[in-house]
């Protein structure tokens, strides 16, 4: 049968040359394979500012890194080719590095979809497309580079890429937030890191990463609803890692984790777990290490609720029983309210996280709080503290910082096109229990 | 019939398939690779690493070892990256695949598509045939063939077509690693078709070696050339004033150029700057986007100091704090 292929491919071989090597053939067939990926994906890049984006809908939905596209609302954007969009900033997660912009008024754009990145194989090829070094910019011809997934699941800290794909395909300063694409022409994740371990030089090693699409697909809902998404987190479990010979009956290390720790009347207690249980799996996935554990429920949205399996060690019986459980993920209201946090100083506001323009825009304000003290209003749009000019909540935040707790403030306030000036001064927040912020 | 079926046994894994066609090409192509021993006077600055690299010579900021060259024709041209053969060169030494060397003499050079041409005199050297440019795309599967650090053995870096459209449009890029060692060797195609010579990786390009990103003068942009440096004249290059800042083109909202990446070992570096750096002012005028300033570093020398004034974020207090920041514009190295 094989012989009868090889024969048939003998005689419409394109070149001579092919013709007489089946390994060429075989490289001329894997090359087809990448023309064709190039093909269908190239027109649905975007050029962002300093880096990258992927267009995922025909209305215009655009990934990209928060790195890239976190430091302004609104956006010139360049498909390939050229061609000029108005695109603005809708949801981002500065802790894992996405953002999510929209083309306005977008239809019929080139896209490309969101594969499935817990498919993908080590090994399997890849090709990123991106815009090293800026290298396209005045032709708007987007770089190619072809390798191959190098590890999947990979966790680094900070900004937390919790479940990334590693590659070797060449990514660059300027690729950043542009697609990893598999042979299927499908966007598995969304490069934006690299490691530049090489002396005074900011260049590729043959270690890039992306976030994964999976991860992407499960926040989208929450990108496109606007505004800060959170990552999740196993609220009120202390875990450690199976096979730690300081507690009894913690199993082997790589099979999961151990509920080290449980604070009563939190999620993860109300779903069942209890000290000494060792989860197994989350969402299909073993939490082999500590790491794992954490990029497995960070790389699902807070509020999520997954499915646990686990086991629980009967003393009497002296056996493993297995169990299944519904954890909460944590919850998105709390981690809002603790982004609202400025260090330990409460304001009474919360900001409006879909805001598309300069300045803060007072979302709720806390009744009797230091905000409605001072005459701040619902829709407010804050412009100055203390006569600095603040664009974003992050920058409001920032301005606070080193402030104390009745020490007064000047805000610089826009309302009904006028700008007023408020003296607001903030309080001894008191608060137990909240975990640390995550960094950015 | 042994053969044959071994070859059809063996189709299914395009990975050894690519190991072979691969070799195949290496010993194919790398009969017209050459390499070169360019032998220059001691760095007059001094030993290259030491002190700030700015103060060297490109070429003194590479290590020291043979460098590539392809044959052009078969009566003794050789193309090489103009880089390669740069400066106060004493002698050539150019070694063919057959072992034999011979003393080259170095004619014209082309800064602006970074290719240069040396002389021996030989006959009947292999000259590789060319590949059809208008059938070169992107996600073409492409090989680099360079004879560096043993200039007996030619060495194999493969890619893909990254872009097409490069340079001014003189190069292709590609991802297949480039480095100071098979710099000026060919790039060709799979079936060994000569795309371009490679060229424009020097320590100062902000993508240096091995990155991933490198170049190959197309060869038809050589063919075009070929008449000025066989008769020994070089075409400089226009200086442009760089300041080694990448601006992040398009945030709006925001009042002067975001610096998005800070080149290595730049005047931007040297003079202080940083990413996230947001210039406002170039010489006491208001810049508002990129176009401004890009202008306004047209109507500079290589070699002016320029006074820009740039909105610092202070990480501790938050604050924009304005500092002033001088940049000694160089020559752009890219």
């Amino acid at each position: 049968m094989r012989t009868a292929t090889l024969a048939l491919l003998l005689a419409v071989g394109s070149t001579a040359a092919a013709q007489e090597d089946p390994d060429l053939q075989k490289v001329q067939e894997l090359q087809k394979k990448v023309h064709a990926v190039v093909d269908k994906t190239k027109a649905a890049y975007v050029f962002i500012g300093g880096g990258s984006g992927v267009c995922i809908d025909a209305d215009g939905w655009i990934l990209t890194n928060h790195h890239v596209a976190g430091g302004a609302q609104n956006w010139k954007v360049r498909f390939t080719g050229g061609k000029q969009y108005d695109a603005a900033l809708v949801g981002f997660h500065p802790a894992d590095d996405v953002a999510l912009l929209k083309v306005k008024n977008g239809k019929d754009l080139p896209h490309i979809d969101l594969g499935d990145s817990d498919a993908m194989r080590v090994g399997d090829p890849v090709i990123a497309i991106g815009n090293p070094f800026a290298l396209g910019n005045g032709n708007w011809e987007p770089t190619i580079t072809h390798g191959i997934v190098s590890a999947l699941h990979v966790y680094l800290d900070n900004p937390g890429y919790k479940d990334a794909v590693q590659t070797d395909a060449q990514i660059n300063p300027g690729n950043s937030g542009g697609p990893l694409i598999n042979m299927d022409g499908k966007v598995i994740g969304i490069n934006g890191r690299i490691d530049v371990k090489r002396f005074l030089s900011r260049v590729n090693t043959g270690i890039g990463y992306a976030i994964p699409s999976n991860q992407i697909r499960r926040f989208l809902p929450h990108f496109k609803a606007g505004g800060r998404a959170f990552g999740g987190y196993m609220d009120g479990a202390t875990v450690g890692e199976c096979g730690d010979d300081r507690y009894e009956n913690t199993g082997e290390f790589g099979e999961g984790v151990f509920i080290a720790g449980l604070t009563e009347e939190t999620p993860a207690a109300k779903a069942g777990l209890t000290t000494g249980d060792i989860i197994t799996d989350i969402e299909g996935h073993r939490p082999y290490n500590l790491n794992r554990f954490h990029g497995i429920v960070g790389s699902w949205p807070a509020g999520s609720v997954v499915k646990v399996k686990y086991k629980r060690f009967d003393a009497a019986k002296k056996e493993w029983a297995a169990k299944e459980a519904k954890v909460l993920l944590g919850d998105p209201e709390k981690l809002r309210a603790q982004e609202a946090n400025v260090g330990n100083l409460f304001l009474g506001f919360t900001p409006s996280y879909d805001f598309d323009d300069l300045g803060v825009e007072v979302d709720e304000v806390t009744e009797k709080g230091p905000a409605a003290k001072a005459g701040l209003k619902s829709g407010d749009v804050i412009k100055k503290v203390d006569g600095g000019r603040v664009r974003d909540w992050k920058e409001f935040k920032a301005a606070l910082n080193g402030k104390k707790a009745g020490q007064k403030l000047k805000l610089t306030v826009s309302r009904d096109d006028k700008e007023l000036e408020l003296e607001i001064v903030p309080e001894q927040r008191k608060v137990e229990g909240m975990p640390e912020e995550e960094g950015e | 019939m042994i053969a044959l079926l071994a070859a059809v046994l063996c189709q299914d894994d395009p990975t050894s398939a690519m190991a072979r066609v691969m070799q195949k090409l290496r010993d194919r192509v790398g009969r017209s690779v050459v390499a070169l021993e360019v032998v220059r006077d001691k760095d007059p600055e001094g030993a290259a690493g030491s002190g700030p690299s700015g103060a060297h010579n490109d070429y003194y900021n590479r290590p020291e070892g043979p460098c590539t060259g392809t044959i052009w024709t078969e009566d003794g041209l050789i193309l090489t990256s103009a880089f390669n053969v740069s400066g106060d060169v004493r002698r050539i030494t150019v070694r063919t695949s057959d072992g034999k060397s011979y003393e080259g003499k170095r004619l014209g050079w082309d800064a602006t598509r970074d290719i240069a041409l040396v002389k021996i005199e030989a006959k009947d050297l292999p000259v590789l045939p060319k590949a059809k440019m208008d059938a070169v795309r992107q996600g073409d599967f492409v090989a680099i063939v360079g004879r560096a650090p043993d200039p007996d053995m030619a060495t194999i870096n493969q890619g893909i077509v990254s872009a097409l459209d490069r340079m001014k449009s003189t190069a292709v890029q590609t991802d297949a690693e480039l480095n100071y060692g098979n710099v000026g060797g060919p790039l060709v195609n799979l079936l060994g078709e000569l795309v371009g010579v490679t060229c424009q990786i020097k320590p100062r390009t902000n993508w240096g070696q091995s990155g991933g990103v490198g170049f190959a003068c197309k060869h038809a942009e050589i063919d075009k050339a070929l008449p000025e440096l066989k008769a020994s004249r070089n075409t400089e290059r226009g200086k442009e004033p760089w300041t080694g800042i990448t601006p992040a083109e398009g945030a709006e909202g925001v009042e002067g150029v975001v610096v998005a990446q800070v080149a290595a070992e730049s005047p931007a570096e040297e003079g202080g700057m940083q990413e996230g750096d947001v210039i406002v002012e170039f010489e006491g005028k208001k810049v508002k986007n990129w176009d401004e300033m890009r202008t306004m570093l047209a109507g500079k020398k290589v070699g002016d100091v320029v006074k820009l004034k740039v909105m610092r974020k202070d990480p501790k207090t938050g604050k924009d704090a304005a500092k002033d920041v001088k940049v000694k514009l160089t020559d752009n190295p890219n």
